[in-house]
């Protein structure tokens, strides 16, 4: 215990801590370097609603907007304060919604987006493992073919585009999904059962079409790797033994296929944290895709910050837990 | 004996059973913290259209007595923020300052209901001593707050005096550099002592989209932070309130008051519409998809192309105009904006060369699918503008000349509208006006020339020579380049306007490009572009004074390239004349007919110049579905502008009534 500790443990976490840091690091430094600043968004809004503004007042608009969202000082002194602030857990106010606390916009976002893409990601995950593996085993099933070509066929279109057919198809000319939005106008979300219904009849269709896209990728990668595992001598014994195909599929060949799926899912499970941008906007669906275009089209650092502190911690952990349990799904893999 | 506690197996076991639950917890969408602002409390109501608007909208709110309008800010968050006072609240336009906040005074966009000018919270007009050094603002007795409480003086002077001695309002800044000192010497009187004479401090107040609105004294002067207060729920002084909203910020309802007779808004009429919802329905072909089935009855925009299929397949959609070119022409004008400083477009030649390539037709049929209303001069075409510059400048367009070889040259085009128009006949038919009137009055009254030649011989004037590529080159032989900047494809009409004068340019031989940016307007202010296809003309619509956005075309407000355009001089354009005519107009009272003849002397002295190239009216696509709802503001009745997250857009509530 102590050696693993010492020499597979705390060098992981130290591994993990400077991923972590380097990452926010280089999230800090990006949003400085655009052409645009949140003052001037902010001051560009103010000009562009129409309404009569003093030219002169403009300069001080912009020095006390400048001052109120802690962006005076200088980029390192910015910096200092910032790490300051997060390691008291406290991402600051977004500046293109002053004082809203970027942590209450990320709040309120992100339940939608892991509501949605955790079951869609892990949907699709086990649909392409499992039909994955029986391609590979059942070469000859005409159904399995037939899903594999369509998985085929599907992989290659933009998402965007298998999002915007199902959507006209199955919310326009065959309307049995909702059209938009994660629940109609008019509905306030509640722990309800009537509102969770509601939820499950709007969230259907992006899922149907994350899974869609999604479950090919990992169709293509279980097939490729249970393909070479069905040759194994191991499983061609086990055959010669009489022991049932379910068990020799399910036992002997996907179970020694998984480890690289799973570290696949792993890192899966950490990106959904940024959320998925286009099927938000082609479903109107709430979440971190939606809050993230806008944190960065109004170059609002602190937001930018916040979604991205969110993501590279995400992914970061998920890597860092993965490794931490494959002896638990492979008893093979030891430590020492 | 194993060394750990739990078996392998055991240990997957509990670890999926505990990632389950977990995942089923965070599975579970938000709520919200709080009740309901205003009204009851509310549950989720599945609706289905019938076709009588029978259908709840929520329990109670019957369909056919809810207005729904786009909300063009798309999703609100944070959706509970409603301190429209402070930079950064994106619900504005959520109904908020169309139906619960109000302001002093109002200018119509178009007619007006009763004229242009309204006295809203206002008992009369400012009144400004001999040299507009104080202000006095009479406030109407018997308005209410939608709590009981009366609105009276010390309501105005907590708005202006709160914000000025505060830092982070969004008029800190301009009262803190117009006002001296206030005073309140009765319940309904305050008079502003001005720093400067100042003859158009009551913009501030005035809504033309927006201004200041009135803040409820009662209830902000009780807050620790009365900047950081959301002012959830919002007290209102306008004839609606708030009765429900969603907490992501996807819609608002609110609901007519009982009292609204106590409100600036019933002076005028009874509000017809009891309930009126603002949503946000997504891209163009949404909004299109939503009202096709009566789902969406105000849409703010939308595509040229989504409003021909409404044209073709929604009998009961209409536009500000009957037929084509249906939209609404905002008072704003989308021009080509050079950079006065850079070489080559220092040169007055250069930019009449470049207006000279410019066929007006390709660009209103790439941008708008012909349904443009152009504008040759540097006001745009809309509300009482063809009456105050247009009409009279008629005859002096005409002749007006410029030189061009040492020559006399007229270059405008009247027929400009007609040809717009027939080419929008080949792909639209009949929807396509005929009658030469009714095209000049929705298409404009003509543009410049489409002229080659003339443009060839103004840059050889200038000194510009032709490479042997074929492309113009600076006088010194140097390469010259003009790469044009525009909005991308989050304006699919300005960014194809952008595209086709680019494209009329290179055919030219401009060596320029399109560059499409997500915010050219941060850039343009910085000077750091050659030019933009975006806008610095923005006028009242309504009212003719131009000092609106002439105020900070002034060379004191002059910045060079690489620092912040003071205000909406982008262009850097300085001019003693102009600056002569600014003066003279901040010299006159607001309503003084001389002010007109200033402005027309602006646009003769712009035509000379050229710092900009008008193109159009900024036209809206704004649709009505006239199923559960008829007694929208038209060309024919345009006693209000219909885009619905204008301010002004309160009057159609006293126009508008249900169908039944």
């Amino acid at each position: 215990m102590r050696k693993f500790l010492l020499h597979y443990l705390l060098p992981r976490i130290a591994q993990y801590l400077t991923v972590i840091f380097i990452g926010i690091t280089v999230t800090f430094i990006i949003p400085r370097l655009s052409p645009t600043d949140p003052v001037e968004a902010q001051v560009s809004m103010i000009l562009s609603s129409g309404s009569a503004v003093d030219p002169e007042a403009i300069e001080h608009m912009r020095q006390a907007l400048t001052e109120m969202y802690g962006l005076s000082g200088s980029p390192l002194e910015q910096y200092i304060a910032f790490w300051g602030r997060l390691l008291r857990g406290d991402l600051g106010p977004s500046l293109s919604t002053f004082p809203t606390p970027v942590t209450r916009l990320i709040g309120q976002a992100l339940p939608w987006t892991l509501g949605l893409m955790l079951t869609a990601v892990i949907l699709s995950w086990i649909i392409g493992n499992v039909l994955g593996a029986l391609a590979s085993y059942y070469p000859k099933s005409k159904l399995i073919y037939a899903i594999d070509l369509m998985s085929q066929a599907v992989r290659p279109i933009p998402y965007y585009v298998v999002a915007l057919v199902l959507l006209v198809v199955f919310a326009y000319l065959i309307p049995i999904f909702p059209f938009s939005g994660a629940y109609p106008v008019g509905t306030r979300p509640s722990l309800t059962p009537s509102f969770v219904l509601i939820y499950l009849k709007h969230s259907a269709l992006p899922a149907l079409t994350l899974i869609l896209v999604g479950f090919g990728g990992w169709f293509i990668g279980m097939k490729s790797l249970t393909s070479n595992i069905i040759s194994e001598d191991y499983v061609v014994y086990a055959e010669t033994t009489g022991i049932k195909e379910r068990k020799i599929l399910t036992q002997y060949v996907m179970r020694n296929a998984m480890l690289p799926q799973i570290t696949g899912l792993g890192l899966s499970l950490g990106t959904v944290f940024s959320g998925a941008l286009i099927m938000e906007v082609v479903f109107q669906y709430p979440g971190m895709g939606m809050l993230t275009l806008q944190a960065i089209f109004r170059n609002d650092y602190s937001l930018i910050m916040g979604i991205a502190i969110y993501s590279i911690i995400g992914v970061a952990t998920s890597v860092f837990l993965m490794d931490l349990i494959y002896p638990l799904f492979d008893p093979r893999v030891r430590y020492q | 004996m194993s060394n750990y506690p739990k078996t392998r197996r055991e240990f997957l076991k509990q670890a999926a059973m505990f990632v389950a639950g977990a995942t089923l917890a965070s599975c579970a969408p938000a709520t919200t913290t709080q009740a309901p602002p205003q009204g009851e409390a509310t549950q989720p109501a599945a609706a289905q259209p019938s076709g009588a608007g029978d259908e709840e909208i929520q329990p109670g709110v019957l369909r056919r007595e809810c207005l729904i309008l786009e909300d063009p800010t798309g999703t609100a968050t944070p959706a509970d923020d409603f301190n429209r006072w402070r930079p950064g609240t994106r619900t504005y336009s959520t109904g908020l300052q169309q139906l619960a906040l109000d302001a002093l005074w109002y200018i119509d966009p178009d007619a007006g209901v009763n004229g242009v000018w309204d006295n809203a919270v206002a008992a009369e007009k400012p009144i400004y001593n001999e040299d507009f050094t104080t202000m006095t603002v009479k406030l109407r007795q018997g308005l209410y707050w939608s709590d009981g409480v009366e609105f009276t003086a010390e309501d105005l002077y907590y708005t202006v005096d709160v914000q000025m001695k505060n830092d982070g309002w969004s008029y800190t800044g301009q009262f803190r550099g117009n006002i001296e000192s206030m005073e309140m010497p009765d319940k309904y009187t305050v008079v502003f002592h001005l720093k400067a004479p100042n003859s158009r401090f009551h913009s501030f107040f005035t809504v033309r989209w927006g201004a200041c609105f009135m803040m409820p004294k009662h209830v902000f002067e009780k807050q620790e932070d009365p900047l950081a207060y959301k002012f959830n729920p919002p007290v209102s002084l306008g004839a609606y309130t708030l009765k429900d909203f969603d907490p992501n910020g996807n819609w608002f309802l609110w609901q007519r008051r009982d009292d609204w007779q106590r409100t600036s808004l019933g002076l005028l009429g009874e509000p017809k519409v009891k309930y009126a919802m603002y949503i946000a329905p997504g891209p163009s072909d949404k909004r299109v998809i939503a009202q096709m089935e009566h789902k969406l009855d105000v849409i703010h925009d939308i595509t040229p192309e989504g409003r021909i299929t409404l044209a073709q397949k929604s009998p009961s959609s209409i536009g500000w105009f009957k037929s084509f070119p249906w939209a609404h022409p905002d008072p704003t004008l989308p021009a080509v904006i050079y950079n006065n400083e850079k070489p080559g477009l220092d040169k007055r030649e250069v930019r009449w060369a470049l207006t000279l390539a410019i066929d007006i037709v390709r660009v209103a049929m790439a941008s708008y699918k012909g349904a443009a209303t152009i504008s040759a001069i540097h006001v745009p075409p809309t509300g009482m503008y063809p009456k105050y510059y247009f009409e009279p400048l008629e005859d002096w367009l005409k002749n007006f000349t410029i030189k061009v070889g040492g020559q006399d040259y007229k270059p405008f085009d009247p027929d400009a509208c007609n040809r717009i128009a027939e080419e929008a006949r080949k792909t639209l038919g009949d929807l396509v006006p005929t009658d030469p009137a009714e095209i000049r009055k929705s298409l404009g009254a003509g543009w410049w020339k489409y002229d080659l030649k003339a443009a060839e011989q103004l840059m050889l004037d200038a000194g510009m020579k032709r490479g042997s590529d074929g492309k113009w080159k600076l006088p010194d032989g140097s390469d010259w380049k003009v790469p044009m900047m525009s909005m991308n494809q989050s304006n699919p009409t300005m960014n194809r306007c952008a595209s086709m004068v680019a494209e009329c340019w290179s055919e030219f031989g401009v060596d320029t490009m399109l560059d499409a940016r997500d915010n050219p307007w941060d850039i343009m202010s910085l000077g750091e572009y050659s030019a933009n296809l975006a806008w610095t003309i923005e006028t009242w619509g309504g009212h003719p004074d131009l000092f609106f956005f002439l105020s900070s075309w002034h060379s004191k407000f002059y910045q060079p390239s690489g620092t912040r355009a003071s205000g909406s001089n982008s262009m850097r354009w300085k001019n003693p004349e102009l600056d002569r005519i600014i003066e003279s107009i901040q010299k006159l009272d607001f309503d003084d007919p001389k002010g007109i003849e200033l402005g027309q002397e602006f646009i003769k002295l712009a035509a000379q110049e050229m710092p900009i190239t008008p193109l159009m009216a900024y036209n809206v696509f704004t649709v009505c579905d006239t199923t559960y709802f008829t007694g929208y503001p038209t060309a024919e009745d345009p006693y209000t502008d219909p885009v619905p997250n204008w301010a002004n857009t309160k009057y159609m509530f006293i126009k508008i009534k249900p169908k039944a």
